[in-house]
């Protein structure tokens, strides 16, 4: 919805270029108003405009290249060395999420804000919704039967845990929130290809995975992002 | 009117200052400086930082700026003069604030942000932004699931010269845009109003009657719109809003509109005036200075646990 500045370039009488911002609002006026007073010059259309909407395209450029330089230099080796198996996560907050945290896992901006932990596992599929853009399988990790886990497997992928999991991401180093957010939907849509998954039926079949998982209390369901999944024979 | 209030509010200010030299003495001072609290959003948040004020001791200032950056000025010369030990601010506008809060800074004062970010850091000692980005996008992923991931649906704009207008819609349509066959069909400022998004619902309506769903961005156009929808006997259709009203909260419970998103207005309030707690006792807030809060999907599960803006644990 932004309202991109109508930019007018002419070129004067002795070549030189002029460059007038102008509100839609106003730019038939003044359009109208220019031709008439300077009509000895000649109108250029602009091929680069520097508007609010070029700007925006930068910034989005920017943290597309940041995901770029860092998804599989930085971040996928980041949960390769650092992911903690599910039963020890699961134990470890069960004593003390905040000690935990401190010690495996990663706090996203702000007081209040999620624990974010690496993590690594496997489980029986006991359901899985397959046909949603958001595809997502519930897993049993402790073997009792019941579901007790949730893989996030794309293609639309909801969350941050794969920004936040990460301390390279700083919050206070983007622009605002909105830079801050597109990273995080920059880093899903980069995990999405690699979620490949068998035609058919995934109930009753052994998953192993590895991702993200955002916690802010010690009872919140387990909801893992996958960057890693395969189907175990 | 606009005159007679501002003169009021000057009035009140000037009144407060004026009281403040003989409990000076007494207590120290923490000015709270929000939009007006016409809307109860912005009535939470200086409350909640006023009950935290008192609550550890201090005096309180509140002042309103109405969105108004020239009167948030003369807030903060106010505030200055009056000698107040911090600033709680939700502030009016990102660009045009930068100076009043460093001329705060200049004086001595800290100020500490509430829901509402600036372009400069550096200048405040805490931002707590209240994550607009990410509560569109919690609010657009239940407006999906409830779609069934299908459908033609319209957008109700805020204002377009607020900040969090632009930073909702964005969010809503990073989520919606990934699904192919929901289908915007109209696009609309309703300006925050909940009288204009009735009649914008009306038109968009007629134009379109196969409408499924809206996105609405705030509780206020969510309402409009909804009455609206009633009012055409199409109650079918899905409504989603922004900021956690007591009134979409009831509607939920009524089984009319289906989701909003709680921003916790109160709970950050509270959590700016303990950090400037901490820093005018030890000289730091242990805290980053930009902190994100985020905001919390509302729907008929927990619904029955919102009041003012805060959700009952």
């Amino acid at each position: 919805m932004t309202k991109a500045p109508v930019l007018l370039r002419l070129r004067n009488g002795i070549g030189h270029l002029l460059d007038i911002p102008m509100r839609p609002m106003h730019a038939t006026a003044g359009l109208l108003l220019i031709m008439l007073s300077l009509s000895a010059c000649k109108i250029v259309k602009t091929e680069t405009v520097t508007t609010e909407e070029g700007q925006a395209t930068a910034g989005l450029d920017k943290i597309a290249q940041l995901a770029e330089d860092s998804f599989a230099a930085k971040l996928l080796p980041l949960i390769d060395t650092t992911a903690l198996d599910i039963a020890a996560l699961r134990s470890a907050i069960a004593a003390d999420l905040d000690g935990a945290g401190a010690k495996h896992g990663n706090r996203g901006a702000g007081q209040g804000a999620a624990w974010t932990f690496a993590v690594k596992g496997e489980g029986v599929v006991v359901s899985a919704n397959l046909t949603s853009r958001a595809r997502k399988a519930e897993l049993d990790t402790d073997g009792d039967g019941s579901a007790d886990l949730t893989l996030l497997l794309g293609p639309v992928i909801a969350g941050t845990a794969l920004r936040d999991v990460a301390p390279f991401y700083d919050f206070g180093s983007f622009k605002d929130q909105i830079e801050f957010a597109q990273l995080a939907r920059a880093l899903n849509d980069k995990a999405s290809p690699a979620l490949v998954l068998p035609e058919g039926d995934l109930t009753g079949k052994r998953l192993s995975f590895k991702g993200a998982l955002a916690l802010k209390s010690a009872k919140d369901a387990f909801v893992v992002t996958a960057v890693n999944v395969a189907v175990l024979p | 009117m606009n005159l007679k209030r501002r003169l009021l509010m000057s009035a009140v200010a000037i009144a407060m200052v004026g009281a403040l030299p003989s409990f000076a003495a007494a207590a120290d001072t923490i000015a709270i400086i929000t939009p007006s609290p016409d809307n109860p959003f912005f009535k939470a948040e200086a409350d909640g930082a006023a009950a935290k004020a008192k609550e550890l001791g201090y005096e309180v200032m509140v002042m309103v700026h109405d969105d108004d950056a020239n009167k948030q000025s003369e807030l903060f010369d106010s505030a200055i003069a009056a000698g107040v030990k911090a600033i709680i601010l939700d502030n009016a506008g990102a660009d045009a604030s930068v100076a009043a809060v460093q001329k705060a800074k200049d004086a001595g004062i800290p100020s500490f942000l509430i829901d509402r970010e600036i372009t400069s850091t550096g200048v405040a000692v805490s931002q707590i932004v209240s994550n607009n980005y990410q509560g569109a996008q919690l609010g657009a992923e239940e407006f999906v699931k409830l779609m069934g991931e299908k459908g033609e649906f319209a957008e109700l704009l805020g204002k377009e010269s607020d900040t969090n207008a632009g930073i909702r819609s964005k969010g809503y349509h990073d989520v919606i845009d990934q699904y192919p066959d929901l289908k915007m069909v109209a696009q609309q400022t309703a300006n925050w109003s909940q009288t204009e998004a009735y009649t914008v619902m009306e038109s968009m309506l007629q134009a379109n009657p196969g409408i499924m769903g809206v996105i609405s961005g705030n509780d206020t156009m969510a309402m409009g719109a909804y009455a609206a929808l009633e009012a055409a006997g199409r109650k079918d259709v899905i409504v989603v809003g922004f900021d956690g009203s007591n009134d979409v909260r009831d509607s939920i419970l009524a089984g009319g509109i289906k989701a909003t998103v709680l921003q916790p207005a109160y709970q950050q309030a509270q959590l700016a005036v303990s950090q400037a707690d901490q820093f005018l006792k030890t000289g730091s807030t242990g805290v980053d200075e930009k902190q994100l809060m985020d905001c919390v999907l509302v729907n008929g599960d927990n619904a029955s646990k919102l009041e003012t803006f805060a959700l009952a644990q």
